[in-house]
């Protein structure tokens, strides 16, 4: 393979497209014929294109920076991730399983508890939870569903083995990208789909759509559905806009809506007050009523869980749904599929030690250096020490961290995450890769094909988060009777 | 729609419009210096002051001749009603509209952004480079247009599009009127006529008027019969008269719209019945000035019965729906 960098003969991880003889999987054996048919000028001048759609698309996403906002052009590597139906099938049924028991754990946890009455799931973790919503407790949404959009962490182990990361049940984001990715592929290499049966992944925003409509406190009439965002200067309004769009879908922000003193929601139209039936919110909890939550926040509506809790209008996810989404709740995910499905987990958890439980705390505290300590409530990365790669005063400040609030931490190993093929200097350098699909859940269950292949770009960084320097590649799920 | 949205939707068309008008205006006044005998004076500065911009200027650039202004008026982003600013807000506007207006038009107009952006400096190194990027910021609006044109729902959204555009290209179209009282001559000049003739000429131009107004008025280029075309063909897309009656026309299918019917029918009455020919410059003035400010009348009214509707209950958010009117108004 006579594009693959030098890197690679240092490689230790699982590389998703290349075996060990740096000879192609046979699922990237058509994308490798191909990329070998391009010559180097060739290859350069498609990358080049690809920087020009992104830039024309105008797919970006926002920083957060002390000197403002800054909006970042989309990185994007167009070699793809490549995956075979049959081992995609396995995953999806594995990531329709595990959220289906989230949200019956979800609605147990404000409702019953019964898995806290047989044992399951200790009373103490529920009490410190930082997502639980007392204002919740009670409530059953439609279908006993409470997170309809859920963003799922993969990574794949050097044995092969496909682990989940974490569960995002808040206000996950990413699908935009994936969407336009496969976008930006067909347009620069229209012939290479041609070469391999690539499944679609375009039929998402119409299953977004169905998700939310079954919301619709008025069925049988066209439900009004509007993406409630935060603003402009959020980092995913990019997203908030896309998926309005490809919904046909109102965005709208907290100022833009009312809840009248009969409890429903209603949008300020030209033509005077119009009602709102399903709110597919991209704002956080704690902003989202200045009533019940935060009550400093401009972001939300005033009123809004009163609605909801009087069945006036749909919100997805459902406010509360984030006390699943808690690193050490996560732990517990293996427990939580076997005990209301009566099932074994199809999606491996990565073994994980919980500093609330003392042997547990200490064992992490003796093996820092060889630990990922991550704290429950944080995304996008923050908040985490990667052991091997601290400094020993760094690793001594984090053990600090976690003796003060051992609750709010939880630690894996250090998994050698896989890599893909990404273009580098006109080579196919290694470089460390996630996944993370989409899964939509009310009526039905629904998860994406592939999902948003996240890239860490520097070499040898495990950090894939975009805010931190990550980029993607269209990710394709292969039919295999075409190999 | 929205009220917030619609109000980004309108000033959205208006920048663009703005953005386009603008260079039309830089290329035909470019065009006929050319023609201009050395000692007739047409000063560049006029072109700002037709905008209502000239304060602002002074206070950003020690000298009025043509580079400054050039820059001024296509790259500076002090300057709001700059090309470059235009465009970019109207970007900024349409990053917050991709819902309502077809999937294509958000990348079109996010393509014009980083045109000018990268363009607009060369656009003021030299006259033949600056016709050069003018024009193709011309047609990459007539795509845009054209994009509405052929593909847009004929909703409530597009009527907000409409009147946008329709409102800024009135206000253009007599303020490009107003422009020649400007002009100066060297007193003994026997050219005089000649000269006049050149000048409406290019205002005719600036407007893509030149050809209908010949085949439809005269081969002669009068001033009475440019200004009574200017104002009252019902035909021609960048008249007053027919700017006024699609403003009337979208009025008719906006909710709640009584009031504003009535205005935009007072408007058009009394331009029909306004005396065009035989008009001195300073009663022209007068009469542009007027129209100037009922047009502002009609955008005041509107922006209070849609836009702003709710204002009362919340605070508006979101993006440039602040009034970068031009300053004379």
């Amino acid at each position: 393979m006579e594009l693959a960098s030098s890197e690679y003969t240092s490689n230790t991880a699982y590389d998703e497209l290349l075996g060990r003889d740096l000879h192609p999987r046979p699922v990237a054996q058509p994308l490798f014929a191909y990329l070998n048919s391009l010559d180097e000028n060739e290859l350069a001048a498609r990358r080049q294109a690809v920087d020009a759609t992104i830039m024309a698309m105008g797919i970006t996403f926002t920083i957060y920076s002390e000197s403002g906002n800054i909006d970042r052009v989309w990185p994007f590597d167009p070699i793809p991730r490549v995956m075979a139906r049959s081992e995609w099938e396995r995953i999806q049924a594995g990531l329709k399983q595990r959220l289906s028991a989230l949200n019956l754990f979800i609605n147990d946890l404000y409702n019953e508890q019964r898995i806290i009455k047989d044992g399951v799931f200790p009373a103490e973790v529920l009490e410190d939870s930082a997502n639980f919503r007392p204002q919740c407790v009670g409530i059953t949404p439609r279908f006993g569903v409470w997170a309809h959009i859920c963003g799922t962490d993969l990574v794949r182990d050097r044995d092969g083995t496909v682990y989940v990361l974490e569960d995002n049940l808040r206000v996950p984001s990413g699908v935009s990208y994936m969407l336009e990715n496969r976008q930006v592929m067909k347009r620069i290499f229209p012939e290479v789909f041609r070469t391999t049966n690539i499944l679609p992944v375009d039929d998402y925003p119409t299953q977004l759509h169905r998700t939310l409509a079954a919301l619709s406190p008025r069925p049988g009439d066209q439900p009004v559905i509007a993406v409630l965002t935060p603003g402009i200067y959020n980092s995913a309004y990019f997203e908030h806009s896309y998926l309005a769009q490809q919904m046909g879908a109102y965005l709208v922000e907290g100022s833009d809506l009312i809840v009248g003193s009969d409890d429903v929601v209603y949008m300020k139209s030209i033509a005077g007050l119009q009602r709102v039936d399903v709110i597919y919110r991209r704002v956080d909890d704690a902003f989202l009523d200045p009533e019940v939550f935060n009550p400093e926040s401009v972001l939300g509506v005033r009123g809004l869980m009163r609605a909801w809790r009087s069945g006036n209008v749909g919100i997805a996810n459902a406010p509360g749904a984030g006390v699943a989404d808690d690193k050490v709740v996560y732990t517990f995910v293996p427990q939580i599929i076997r005990y209301y499905l009566n099932e074994d987990p199809i999606l491996a958890n990565v073994p994980s030690y919980l500093c609330m439980v003392e042997e547990q705390r200490d064992y992490v505290l003796a093996n820092l250096d060889k630990l990922v300590v991550k704290p429950a409530n944080e995304s996008g990365g923050y908040g985490m020490i990667i052991g091997p790669r601290a400094t020993p005063e760094e690793r001594a400040q984090f053990a600090e961290l976690i003796r003060a609030n051992p609750r709010n931490y939880m630690a894996q190993p250090t998994l050698d995450i896989s890599t893909a093929p990404t273009l580098v200097d006109g080579k196919l350098a290694p470089r460390h890769l996630d996944l993370r699909p989409f899964v939509l859940q009310s009526d039905q269950l629904y998860a994406t094909t592939g999902g948003l292949t996240r890239v860490a770009m520097r070499q040898g960084s495990l950090v894939v988060n975009s805010s931190q320097g990550g980029g993607s590649k269209d990710t394709w799920i292969v039919e295999e009777e075409a190999l | 729609m929205l009220a917030r949205a619609a109000g980004n939707l309108y000033w959205m068309a208006r920048y663009l419009e703005r953005a386009e008008n603008t260079a039309r205006l830089i290329n035909s006044t470019t065009h006929v210096l050319l023609d201009l005998p050395l000692g007739a004076s047409f000063g560049w500065a006029n072109l700002i002051e037709i905008a209502g911009l000239d304060n602002l200027f002074q206070q950003n650039y020690p000298e009025a001749n043509e580079e400054a202004i050039m820059r001024f008026l296509i790259e500076d982003t002090r300057n709001p009603s700059s090309i470059l600013s235009c465009v970019q807000y109207a970007r900024e506007n349409t990053r917050t509209l991709r819902e309502v207006l077809p999937a294509e038009m958000w990348e079109r107009i996010n393509s014009l952004y980083l045109y000018v952006r990268d363009n607009a400096a060369i656009a003021c190194r030299s006259r033949r480079d600056r016709y050069m990027v003018l024009n193709n910021i011309i047609e990459q609006r007539h795509a845009i247009i054209g994009l509405i044109a052929g593909t847009m729902s004929h909703d409530i959204a597009y009527q907000v599009l409409k009147l946008g555009r329709n409102i800024e290209r009135a206000d253009m179209t007599t303020r490009i009127l107003d422009l020649n009282s400007a002009v100066q001559f060297p007193q003994d000049s026997v050219l005089h006529e000649a000269l006049m003739e050149r000048i409406w000429m290019s205002t005719l131009n600036s407007l893509s008027a030149y050809q209908t107004y010949r085949r439809k008025i005269s081969m002669h280029v009068r001033s009475d019969e440019v200004v009574a075309f200017l104002l009252c063909d019902l035909r021609f897309p960048r008249s007053v008269e027919h700017c006024l009656s699609e403003i009337e026309d979208c009025f008719k299918l906006m909710p709640k719209s009584q009031q504003l019917q009535q205005l935009a029918a007072q408007l058009r009455h009394r331009i029909e019945q306004s005396p065009t020919s035989g008009l001195s410059s300073v009663a022209l003035h007068e009469l542009l000035d007027l129209l100037q400010a009922e047009l502002g009348e009609i955008h005041d009214v509107l922006t209070r019965q849609y836009f702003h509707a709710y204002l009362d209950d919340s605070q508006p958010t979101g993006t440039n729906q602040t009034e970068i009117e031009f300053a004379g108004q």
